[in-house]
């Protein structure tokens, strides 16, 4: 039992150091104020004795009062968002004040290395990408990842469609499991919380993947949506193996540490924010202008199809109808507007204390959101409260809490793929737009007389008026963390601490269509409605030892030891039933004609065993840092071996190096090699029977197809990250570089079993995906000058992310396309071996009037994507701009196909160069019919303008004449998606009808719109 | 006291990480665990009733795949051409079907069905809690439906042979055997069930499902065993096997419920079916009211005039072209099977005096095969005698065979078979017989492509299946 003599051994060398006793020494006190370059006070500040475990926090006056050795000390002061200062102060003096610079360089803070520890940013040894507060909320978005984009270096955060509510996905250094996990961890404050997606109903309405209850397609969204980004401190990313590893077999798609507010002592501050906005459709794709009867019904059709009398009315009985449309002009209706075409206020109310008296401290917020969509009857509204309370008792007990509670609703529509013949951006582009759809005097809807993509027809207005498809999220989150100083004096300190967290979610959803609708009958049913609930519950703790040793050797600045363990639980319970053929006004499946049930429940349990060694040398200049953690899990196949994840890493500081030029600051090398494993999935090690049916009225049982494997484990990702970081002109010029190169071996794969065996396939662990990528971002002051000031941002991605093999005890598993994908005809990612995991696989003639085959067409990874962010500060101004530039990288633009088929592309009619025929009839029929994919197959590139914000703080005299007692003013007025520039067709290159997914998210098929949203906010501070 | 704290605390991680004996069990609620099933009480029954069920699954499409070789009738499909063009054309001008297509059924669902007769013939023997004669009744049901799997498989596979062995771990190839040894295996493996059913005492240790009624008991079941026993042996005894064959099926069919004075339908038609029904998870039989499966034009116009059998199996309906270029029209709806859950039967006595008219023609009774096919002529057809006599040629006497097994055993899985039993496939009608779309007859399904992967990179020759 290796493991336990580990655990004894450092159990045995802890003792060891508790032996020790405390030496008196002679004592004197140090007393100052800290405060901000020709401002406020900073309360909060640490005040630290450098090189000794010895500090202090300033108090709301910015004083503190610190115990000091006897002799010449050295005091540090730290401050969020300060850069840091030391002063040297004399073994006479009694005073010392400091005056901090603002960090807008964002060079300061701490990083994130282990369960209980963490270290300096300048001294962290791997890539460090974090988003304060102020740079996360400076524009509202739907969702936290929104807020996100574009801050992220190395991260890459899509919208899955434009939906209130969320629905995003972030994927940290490209794809890493074909099958299994892809979603980063998500820690808060300790918490592992669920960012899962869980499908509703809509599918039993839209039927986009059969007459199953729910799908991939339904527009999930996911629980990071939950989060008010407005009570969040700072958000970390952990991006290569050696930063993840601490986190073990979860964590090979990165961990995104997520920190909230906390109390800070003095009298308790109050901050109210009101914002009032609006969103709008962003960008309309338009529509095709009908003009006369022989546009509807051409006399003479170009097509040579069988339904040539027929079109574009789709049937025989639909022209006399569409005549008396077009008599003698069509008059045509916009009915992206009418439908999309919503501009209803949007209101956000936030609250939140912050204070601490004596040994308490304490944050509290309570935040109410009421989001309208740009599409009839949709919305969200998100509804959170939150409490963190730090609690210390006597000098060496600390314990903190945090609960957080959120309502979440989400009334999404149907939108996406679909085969009712009720999404709305998949159903206009079969229906000439010559038919007024509104509701008539009478109260009665129109009836759509035209063909619809060859399933139903059907009102989109009437359709979009009736069918529900909402949930509703009812949230809890709690943590508590229990710290005890077990041990300190000048040149040890041990620290043990246990924490605890919880997160748990119970999601309600809906789906309803109401037997009248016209589309109705067509599934054989009229009406249909449909429950989904899920209960979430996870829980983590852990128990951590740290020691730290600060000798007084001269070359050794500390070391920090740290070990424990942690355990997971996990369990999800989802249970769903629909109902087809409802009664009249019953808006239950009780009664229903068919009725079908689902449930369903996974589980796991997970536990791990850590110790991590870091140290500091030469001066801080030498960073190291060395760790192992050890992991079990109920989903390996082997729930009692442990998986052991190492991670080794350095970072040497050149300050002020001789050898480069008088502008040089700092130069710090870094260099890492780590493990971390992604577990298998639920049920991966069981071999199962499946459900045979019934014959003769009895149940049977028959194999499953695919056969587990007792004997599956974690996919393992080993990560090598080396990089350069280094500042210049007096810090106003930083500059990063990281080069990584990450290798996934022992993937979830399924093997093929030969059908004479009885079974069609095997999950196995084999084949090696490898990713490497280059990350460079560069922040400067490029100009600064009296209350002026310019800062700038960029942030530079490209991967390049392969199939290495797909080799499984010396067989090849032959290519297979990635699951939760359509056909050839659309185009998909395939993994095969040997080539890049991200070329899309379509049909396509080889050479011009070859045979069609299945191949590859081009990329979905962009050669690069790179933001922009520039911050001007002019007084009480400022004005702040992020821009993203997404370079290559291909859509499946369904849509446009969709659109070209029913005839309705705005630029349909337009001559296409080099042909005699049109823009429409050439990509649908000349190309896409003869067998050529790649007509839809199409850039997603883009320079998208997330973000801009203008605001302005009230000067003190005014806030304080015109409000009694607050603090500060600020108003603030801000955009999302205000601008693009791209050659895409649809609405939006970064849009997947499948939601999160690991592949093939390059889907564009019938989303919900983006919008243009506005935001007007007024900040108060008490 | 401190180091009591930090020797606690620290203790505790042990405790989270290694507590109990097995902390990480999770159980799986969903589906069934293979080895949870295995001590089940119940698993027994919802294992026999899997392996009906899949028996079942299987025939349905072992009808439809034979009856569009055996152009007995086609598949038209409006929107999936395929459906014809993968049988009667396969790869264009080549005389030979797709292994990537349409037309490789008849084995991923036999072979599952094989894998679930493994796993329940593990079970049976494992049992603790069966008596010896229960396990010897069971053993007998299992390795009946085995033959019984298998003698489909190798009906469509033929000269390719097949693969007779279910191993245990499913990922290690189990080697192609020669059609003579697949025969050999399937009348072997019968001739064991049967003597398992002799010693099978009064029941079966799990309910057979009602459409077996008649023979749910070991002796009755032994029956049936004996049927398609003599049907394995019949088919073997044209395929090369000779007389021997012919001596095996006349000592099977013996025991068999044959029943050479059915006077009536009823009576021909006592035997064994799969039922149908369209409760929530049971299935529909997939060839009575398919608006999609059609008879060839011929099956009315070579009929006999006068002959009973044609109002019972066809209709006429409205005409259907064949999908674009793909074959010719036909007016005529399948009627055999009334509706979507009308019974498919497995074997009645109506096959089997045929079968036993088959067996006396060639083991000297040729009178005794006369009287059984004007039996059959009279009861079914309400037709005269034939003009086969006992004095007849063998050449005569088969057409004749052929021709009533044509039309009683229609779209039961018969007539591509016997065609091909008595070399006789060139005698189907092309009804497109040249240009690029030219129809040809497939003497053998081929193997799945999937099952071709997989053997292809084995290396290994005897591993390697036929045709791939």
């Amino acid at each position: 039992m290796g493991t336990r003599k580990l655990v004894a051994a450092i159990l045995a060398f802890s003792l060891a150091l508790g032996g020790s006793e405390a030496r008196a020494q002679g004592t004197r006190e140090v007393t100052g104020k800290v405060t901000q370059v020709g401002g406020m006070p900073l309360s909060e500040a640490s005040v630290t004795v450098l090189g000794q475990p010895i500090g202090a926090r300033t108090n709301e006056a910015g004083e503190y009062r610190l115990r000091v050795p006897a002799g010449e000390v050295t005091l540090l002061v730290r401050a969020i968002g300060y850069k840091r200062s030391s002063v040297k102060v004399g073994a006479s003096a009694a005073t010392q004040d400091f005056a901090l610079e603002k960090d807008v360089l964002q060079l300061e803070g701490v990083t994130v290395t282990g369960a209980a520890t963490t270290i300096d940013r300048r001294n962290a040894t791997t890539a460090v990408a974090s988003v304060n507060t102020d740079e996360l909320n400076r524009v509202p978005g739907r969702s936290i990842e929104n807020q996100l984009s574009g801050k992220v270096l190395g991260a890459r955060i899509f919208e899955n469609n434009g939906a209130p509510g969320g629905g995003a996905q972030i994927q940290i250094r490209g794809a890493t499991s074909i099958l299994g996990q892809g979603d980063p961890l998500y820690v808060i404050d300790g918490v592992i919380v669920s960012n899962a997606s869980i499908p509703n109903a809509a599918n039993s309405i839209s039927r986009a993947s059969g007459t199953a209850i729910s799908s991939g397609q339904d527009n999930a969204v996911n629980r990071l949506a939950d989060i008010n980004p407005s009570d969040i401190e700072s958000v970390e990313v952990l991006k290569s193996a050696a930063a993840s590893a601490i986190y073990g077999s979860r964590a090979t798609n990165g961990v995104v540490v997520i920190t909230t507010k906390r109390g800070r002592s003095g009298a308790p501050s109050w901050n109210i924010t009101q914002r009032v906005g609006t969103a709008a459709l962003f960008r309309k794709i338009g529509f095709r202008e009908w003009g006369t009867i022989s546009d509807l019904v051409p006399a003479n059709d170009p097509l040579t199809t069988a339904n040539e009398s027929i079109e574009w009315v789709g049937n025989a009985a639909a022209i006399p109808i569409a005549q008396a449309l077009c008599n003698p002009n069509c008059t045509n209706y916009d009915y992206e507007q009418q439908l999309f075409g919503r501009t209803d206020p949007t209101y956000e109310t936030l609250l939140s204390t912050r204070g601490g008296a004596g040994n308490t401290k304490y944050f509290a917020s309570v935040s109410d959101k009421q989001e309208a969509g740009i599409m009839l009857r949709t919305g969200a509204r998100r509804t959170s409260g939150r409490i963190n309370i730090d609690q210390t008792i006597g000098s060496n007990l600390t314990v903190s809490g945090g609960l957080g509670v959120t309502r979440n609703f989400n009334q999404r529509g149907i939108t996406n793929n679909n085969n009712a013949g009720i999404s709305p951006t998949y159903d206009l582009g079969y229906i000439p737009h010559v038919i007024d759809f509104r509701r008539k005097a009478d109260g009665s809807w129109p009836v759509n007389p035209f063909y619809a993509g060859g399933s139903s027809v059907s009102n989109p207005i009437a359709n979009t008026e009736y069918i529900k498809n909402s949930e509703e999220v009812w949230r809890q989150t709690g943590n508590i963390r229990i710290a005890y100083q077990a041990f300190s004096n000048a040149q040890h300190n041990v620290n043990v601490s246990y924490a605890a967290g919880l997160d748990r979610f119970h999601q309600d959803g809906i789906g309803f269509s109401p037997p009248f609708l016209q589309f109705e009958p067509n599934d054989t049913f009229s009406g249909t409605s449909s429950v989904s609930t899920s209960q979430n519950f996870q829980m983590n703790q852990g128990v951590n030892v740290v020691w730290t040793w600060t000798p007084t050797i001269p070359w050794i600045n500390s070391m920090t030891t740290s070990f424990g363990g942690t355990a997971e639980d996990q369990v999800q319970k989802t249970y769903r039933t629909m109902g087809r053929g409802l009664l009249p006004t019953v808006g239950l499946s009780s009664g229903a004609a068919e009725t079908s049930v689902n449930d369903g429940r996974t589980a796991f349990k997970d536990q791990s065993l850590y110790i991590n060694e870091q140290a500091l040398f030469l001066n801080e200049a030498l960073s190291v840092a060395v760790g192992v953690r050890m992991d079990r899990s109920s989903a390996n196949g082997d729930r009692e071996q442990y998986y052991t994840f190492p991670k080794y890493s350095a970072a040497y500081r050149f300050e002020k190096p001789w050898w480069a030029s008088e502008y040089t600051d700092e130069i710090k090398l870094r260099a890492s090699w780590g493990q971390s494993g992604n577990r298998p999935r639920w049920a991966d090690r069981d071999v199962l029977f499946a459900n045979g049916g019934i014959i003769d009225g009895r149940g049977s049982l028959v194999s499953a197809g695919t056969l587990g494997n007792p004997s599956i484990k974690p996919e393992t990702m080993s990560e090598t990250d080396v990089g350069i970081d280094a500042s210049f002109f007096g810090q106003r010029m930083n500059f990063e570089l990281t080069r990584y190169e990450r290798v996934i071996t022992g993937l979830l794969l399924t093997f093929p079993l030969p059908p004479s065996s009885g079974l069609t396939q095997q999950i196995v662990n084999g084949g090696q995906l490898s990713v490497k990528g280059w990350e460079f971002g560069i922040t400067g002051i490029p100009y600064q000058s009296g209350e002026f000031t310019w800062t700038s941002r960029m942030n530079y991605t490209s991967n390049r992310q392969n199939v290495d093999n797909l080799l499984v005890d010396g067989q090849i598993v032959p290519n297979f396309a990635v699951p939760g994908s359509f056909g050839s005809t659309y185009g998909r990612n395939r993994i095969a071996s040997g080539l890049r995991s991200t070329l899309i696989w379509a049909n396509a003639p080889l050479g011009v009037g070859g045979a069609v085959r299945d191949t590859i067409v081009g990329d979905a990874n962009p050669y690069h994507q790179t933001q922009f962010v520039n911050d001007f500060t002019f007084g009480r101004w400022n004005v702040s701009t992020l821009l993203d530039w997404r370079n290559g990288g291909l859509v499946s633009n369904m849509t446009n196909n969709l659109w070209d088929e029913g005839g309705n592309s705005r630029d349909f009619d337009e001559p296409m160069p080099g042909t005699n025929t049109t823009k429409g009839l050439h990509r649908y029929y000349d190309r896409f019919s003869a067998g050529d994919s790649r007509v839809y197959i199409q850039s997603g590139t883009y320079l998208k303008l997330r973000e801009v914000t203008v605001s302005y703080s009230a000067p003190a005299a005014f806030t304080a004449k015109y409000l009694r007692g607050a603090k500060d003013l600020r108003l603030s007025l801000s955009g999302r998606n205000l601008w693009v520039k791209t050659d895409y067709w649809s609405y939006d290159p970064e849009f997947n009808n499948f939601g999160n997914t690991n592949f093939n998210r390059f889907i564009d098929l019938a989303p919900f719109p983006t919008s243009r949203q506005f935001f007007f906010s007024v900040d108060v501070g008490y | 006291m401190k180091k009591g704290l930090i020797l606690g605390l620290a203790g505790a991680t042990l405790l989270v990480a290694a507590c109990s004996a097995d902390p990480l069990s999770i159980p799986n609620l969903n589906s069934p665990t293979v080895a949870g099933a295995s001590g089940d009480a119940a698993a027994l029954q919802l294992q026999a009733t899997g392996v009906l069920r899949q028996l079942r699954g299987g025939l349905g499409g072992y009808i439809t795949v034979t009856a569009r070789f055996g152009r007995e009738g086609y598949i038209y499909t409006p929107n999936e051409g395929r459906n014809t063009s993968h049988f009667l054309i396969g790869l264009s001008g080549a005389n030979k079907l797709d292994p990537a297509g349409f037309a490789v059924g008849v084995w991923g669902g036999n072979y599952g069905n094989l894998r679930d007769l493994f796993n329940l013939k593990n079970v049976i023997t494992g049992s603790t809690t069966l008596t010896a004669a229960q396990k010897s009744a069971g053993m007998g049901f299992a390795r009946t439906i085995e033959a019984l799997e298998l003698l489909y498989v190798i009906s469509t596979r033929d000269s390719l042979g097949a693969v007779t062995q279910i191993n245990q771990n499913a990922s290690e190839l189990a080697p192609f055997v020669s059609r003579d040894s697949v025969y050999r295996y399937i009348i072997g493996t019968l001739n064991a069930a049967d003597a398992d059913l002799v010693a099978g005492g009064a029941a079966f240790p799990f309910t057979i499902q009602q459409g077996f009624a008649g023979f749910t008991t070991p002796a009755t079941f032994r029956q049936f065993n004996r049927a398609i026993a003599a049907r394995a042996a019949v088919y073997h005894a044209t395929r090369g096997a000779g007389a021997p064959a012919w001596a095996q099926a006349q000592t099977a069919i013996a025991a068999s419920f044959l029943n050479r004075t059915a006077a009536n339908a009823a009576a021909m038609n006592v035997g064994l079916y799969h039922v149908y029904s369209t409760a929530t998870g049971d299935a529909l039989n997939g060839v009575g009211q398919n608006a999609d499966f059609l008879a060839h034009p011929l099956h009315d116009n070579q009929m006999e005039v006068g002959d009973l059998r044609g109002s019972k199996d066809s209709i006429l309906t409205v005409a259907r072209n064949a999908p674009q270029g793909l074959g010719i029209a036909t007016d005529l709806a399948i009627a055999r099977y009334a509706t979507n859950t009308s019974p498919v039967p497995v074997i009645r006595n109506e096959e089997l005096l045929l079968l036993d008219a088959e067996i006396r023609w060639n083991t000297g009774d040729k009178a005794g095969a006369v009287a059984n096919l004007n039996v059959v002529r009279a009861v079914s057809g309400g037709l005269p005698a034939s003009t086969v006599t006992a004095a007849s040629t063998d050449t005569q006497f088969v057409d004749e065979l052929l021709r009533q097994r044509r039309y009683s055993l229609f779209v039961e899985g018969h007539r591509w078979v016997d065609h091909r039993r008595y070399g006789r496939l060139a005698a189907l009608p092309l009804d497109l017989p040249t240009g690029t779309n030219a129809h040809f007859v497939a003497r053998v399904m081929p193997l799945p492509q999937a099952e071709c992967l997989v053997r292809a990179r084995a290396n290994d020759p005897l591993l390697a299946g036929p045709g791939c």
